[in-house]
C-alpha cells in the first residue's frame, strides 16, 4: 500500500476510534441543569420520560469494544502498512499450518514407503491413508468404492487392462495409460453387416448360449476368421493383451458396455480412453501408498 | 455539549445523514483503497486474458449457475490447499468481470479444476450426466450443452468491452486472431466445448506464476 494510503486509513481509523471515545464520554455525563430534572421533558399521551444515565454495564461493554479495537489494531496488521505487533500474516499461518502438517506426515509416508505393496493389506493405517488418497484423486473416475463405471475400469475385479501385479499398477497411476482401439469397419468388410456379424461374435466370446445358438451360427461362422484383425491387440483367443490394454473379450467384464450396438458402435468408431498420468500430482510415496490399496481391493480376503 | 443530541434526535433528516457519513467510514477504509492497491489492480505475471471459446464458456457457466453451487475461491487453509491447489490471490481475478468466487459450496472449489489430472472425456460425459461417473453425485446434467452451438453472434463486442472498458489488454491482432478463429476452426463448437475449454483453463496462471517463484 503507498504511504498516502497507508495513512489515510490510519488517520480514519485513529480518528473514528477517538472521536466515538469523546462522543461517548460527552454524553454520558448530564449538564447540571439536566441532572436537576427529573424527566426529560418528553411527554407522550400524558406519560413522562424519567431522566436516567445509560445504564452502566452498558456504558463499559461500549468502552470495551473501543478498547478491543485498540489492542486488536496493535497486534494485527489492520492500521494501513503498519504490520502489527505480532507480525501475523494469513500466509504466514498457511505457511506455518503447511510446514507443521508436512512435518509430521513426513515420517508416516517414508514409514509407509518402506512397507512393500503386498503387505499393505496388513498396515491398516497406511490403506487409510490410501483410502483418502484415492477418494480426492480416483474415485471420480473410478468411483468411491472402485468399481469403475462404463469406460472406467473396475478396479477391484481380477480383470485388468494392463496387469495387476504391483509394478504394473504402479506405471498405470504413475505415467498413465491409453488404451486406443481405431475404427475397424474397413478392415473386416466395410458393411454394416460385417460389423453386425463381428459384434455378434464378440458377445458370443463370453456367451456360452449364444455360441450354441443355430440362430448365431451365420454371423459368427462369416465373423471368426476375421478376428484374426483384432488378435494383435485383443489376443487371438481373444483374452485380451495386457501390452496395450486391449480387453479380454471372453469374460463378461465390459469396460464399455454389452450391448450390441455399444458394441457395434465400438467397432465402427473405435474407441480411445485416457487415465491420465499422476507423477507430479501425487508424491513417489503417494503412489506408493494408492498402489498397495489398490493393489488388495482385487485381492481374496483372507 | 451533551443536550446537543436532542437536536439530532427530533431531526429526522439530519440523523439519516449523519448515520450515512458515520457508515460511509468503512467503505472509504475498506473498500477505496483497495482500487489503488497494487495486489488489486496488477494482473498476475503469468496472467493470460481468456480465448474467445473460454470466454463463451465462462458466459454459460453463468448463464447456467454454475456458480450458484461452485465457488472459485481456494481460502489459504491447508486442507483446502491441500485439496485443491494453491490458494487464490486477488491479482488473478483483476480481468473477471464480473468475477465468480461463489459463495457455496453444493459442489467442490473449481478454481484449479483445470490442474487435475481430469480428462476432456470425462468432463463431457460428467456434464451430460453427473451421475453416470460419480453415482453419489447431487450435480444435475446439462444434456442439452452437447447440441447447442455456441451464439458467436455477440463476443466481438464482449471482446471490445474487455479490451475498453475493462483494461483487458487484448491487441487488435489478438481481437483480429479469436474473431477468425470464430468463422474458422470454433465456428460449431458447441457450448459443451465451450464450457470445458473454459474449465481446463482455470488454475494455470496461478500455478505457473508458483513455479516462476520457486
Ligand atoms: C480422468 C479419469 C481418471 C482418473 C482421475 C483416474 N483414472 Fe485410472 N483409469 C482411467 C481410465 C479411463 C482407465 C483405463 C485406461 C484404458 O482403457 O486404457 C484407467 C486405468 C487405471 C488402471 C489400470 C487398470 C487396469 O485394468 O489395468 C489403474 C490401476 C488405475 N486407473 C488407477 C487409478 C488411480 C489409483 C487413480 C488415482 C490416483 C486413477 N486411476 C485416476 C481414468 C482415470
Ligand atoms: C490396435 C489394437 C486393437 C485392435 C486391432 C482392435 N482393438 Fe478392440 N480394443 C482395443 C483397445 C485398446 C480397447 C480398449 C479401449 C479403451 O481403453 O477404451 C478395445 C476395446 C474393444 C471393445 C470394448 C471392450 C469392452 O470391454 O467394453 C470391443 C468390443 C473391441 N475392442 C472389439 C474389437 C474387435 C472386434 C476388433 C477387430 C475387428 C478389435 N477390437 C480390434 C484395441 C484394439
Ligand atoms: C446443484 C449444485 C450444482 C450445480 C448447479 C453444478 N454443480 Fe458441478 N458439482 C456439484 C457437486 C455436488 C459435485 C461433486 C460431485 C460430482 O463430481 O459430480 C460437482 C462436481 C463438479 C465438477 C468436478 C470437480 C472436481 O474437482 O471433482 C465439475 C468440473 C463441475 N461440477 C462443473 C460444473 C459446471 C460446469 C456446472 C454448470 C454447468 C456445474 N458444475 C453446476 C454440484 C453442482
Amino acid at each position: 500500500m503507498s504511504g498516502f494510503w497507508s495513512g489515510w486509513v490510519i488517520v480514519l481509523v485513529v480518528g473514528n476510534l477517538i472521536f466515538y471515545g469523546l462522543l461517548l464520554l460527552g454524553n454520558s455525563r448530564l449538564t447540571p441543569e439536566e441532572a436537576s430534572r427529573d424527566t426529560t421533558g418528553h411527554v407522550f399521551d400524558g406519560i413522562e420520560e424519567r431522566n436516567q444515565p445509560m445504564p452502566r454495564w452498558w456504558l463499559f461493554l461500549f468502552i470495551g469494544t473501543l478498547l478491543f479495537s485498540a489492542v486488536y489494531l496493535a497486534l494485527y496488521p489492520g492500521l494501513g502498512n503498519f504490520p502489527g505487533l505480532l507480525g501475523w500474516t494469513s500466509a504466514g499461518q498457511w505457511q506455518e499450518e503447511v510446514e507443521r502438517a508436512a512435518e509430521q506426515s513426513a515420517p508416516l509416508f517414508r514409514e509407509y514407503a518402506r512397507i512393500p505393496i503386498e503387505e499393505m493389506r496388513n498396515h491398516p493405517e497406511a490403506l487409510a491413508v490410501g483410502g483418502r488418497l484415492f477418494a480426492n484423486h480416483c474415485a471420480i473416475c473410478h468411483g468411491s468404492d472402485a468399481r469403475g463405471a462404463r469406460g472406467y475400469p473396475n478396479l477391484t475385479d481380477q480383470d485388468w487392462l494392463y496387469g495387476g501385479t504391483p509394478e504394473d499398477i504402479r506405471t498405470s497411476i504413475a505415467k498413465g495409460r491409453q488404451g486406443t482401439m481405431m475404427p475397424m469397419k474397413a478392415l473386416i468388410g466395410n458393411t454394416e453387416r460385417d460389423v453386425r456379424d463381428m459384434a455378434i461374435y464378440v458377445q458370443s466370446l463370453s456367451n456360452e448360449n449364444m455360441r450354441n445358438n443355430p440362430g448365431y451360427a451365420d454371423s459368427i461362422a462369416r465373423a471368426e476368421p476375421k478376428f484374426t484383425m483384432c488378435a494383435a491387440c485383443h489376443g487371438a483367443d481373444g483374452t485380451g493383451n495386457q501390452v496395450i490394454g486391449g480387453p479380454n473379450l471372453t469374460d463378461r467384464i465390459w469396460l464399455h458396455s454389452p450391448r450390441l450396438a455399444d458394441i457395434e458402435a465400438i467397432i465402427r468408431n473405435g474407441i480411445s480412453s485416457l487415465m491420465p498420468p499422476h507423477e507430479g500430482v501425487l508424491t513417489e510415496e503417494q503412489i506408493h501408498v494408492l498402489t498397495g490399496y489398490v493393489y488388495q481391493l482385487s485381492q481374496p480376503q483372507e | 455539549m451533551s443536550s446537543k443530541h436532542a437536536v439530532i434526535e427530533k431531526n429526522i433528516g439530519l440523523m439519516i445523514a449523519l448515520i450515512l457519513v458515520i457508515i460511509s467510514f468503512g467503505g472509504l477504509v475498506e473498500i477505496v483503497p483497495l482500487f489503488w492497491h497494487k495486489s488489486t489492480t496488477q494482473p498476475l505475471s503469468t496472467l493470460r486474458p481468456y480465448n474467445a471459446l473460454e470466454m463463451a464458456g465462462r458466459d454459460i457457466y453463468i448463464r447456467e449457475g454454475c456458480h450458484v453451487c461452485h465457488t472459485q475461491m481456494v481460502r489459504p487453509l491447508r486442507a483446502e490447499t491441500e485439496r485443491y491447489g494453491p490458494y487464490s490471490v486477488a491479482s488473478e481475478d483483476v480481468w473477471e468481470h464480473p468475477f465468480l468466487w461463489g459463495s457455496k459450496r453444493t459442489g467442490p472449489d473449481l478454481a484449479r479444476v483445470g490442474l487435475r489430472p481430469i480428462t476432456e472425456q470425462w468432463h463431457r460425459e460428467h456434464l451430460r450426466d453427473p451421475r453416470h461417473v460419480v453415482p453419489e453425485s447431487n450435480m444435475p446434467g446439462y444434456p442439452w450443452l452437447q447440441h447447442n452451438t455456441v451464439n458467436w453472434s455477440t463476443m466481438p463486442r464482449t471482446l471490445h468491452v474487455f479490451k475498453n472498458i475493462f483494461g483487458v489488454p487484448y491487441t487488435d491482432e489478438d481481437i483480429a486472431e479469436q474473431l477468425a478463429k470464430i468463422e474458422g476452426e470454433w465456428a460449431d463448437a458447441t457450448e459443451e466445448d465451450a464450457v470445458i475449454a473454459y474449465l481446463m483453463s482455470l488454475g494455470h496462471a496461478r500455478a505457473e506464476q508458483r513455479e516462476e517463484a520457486k
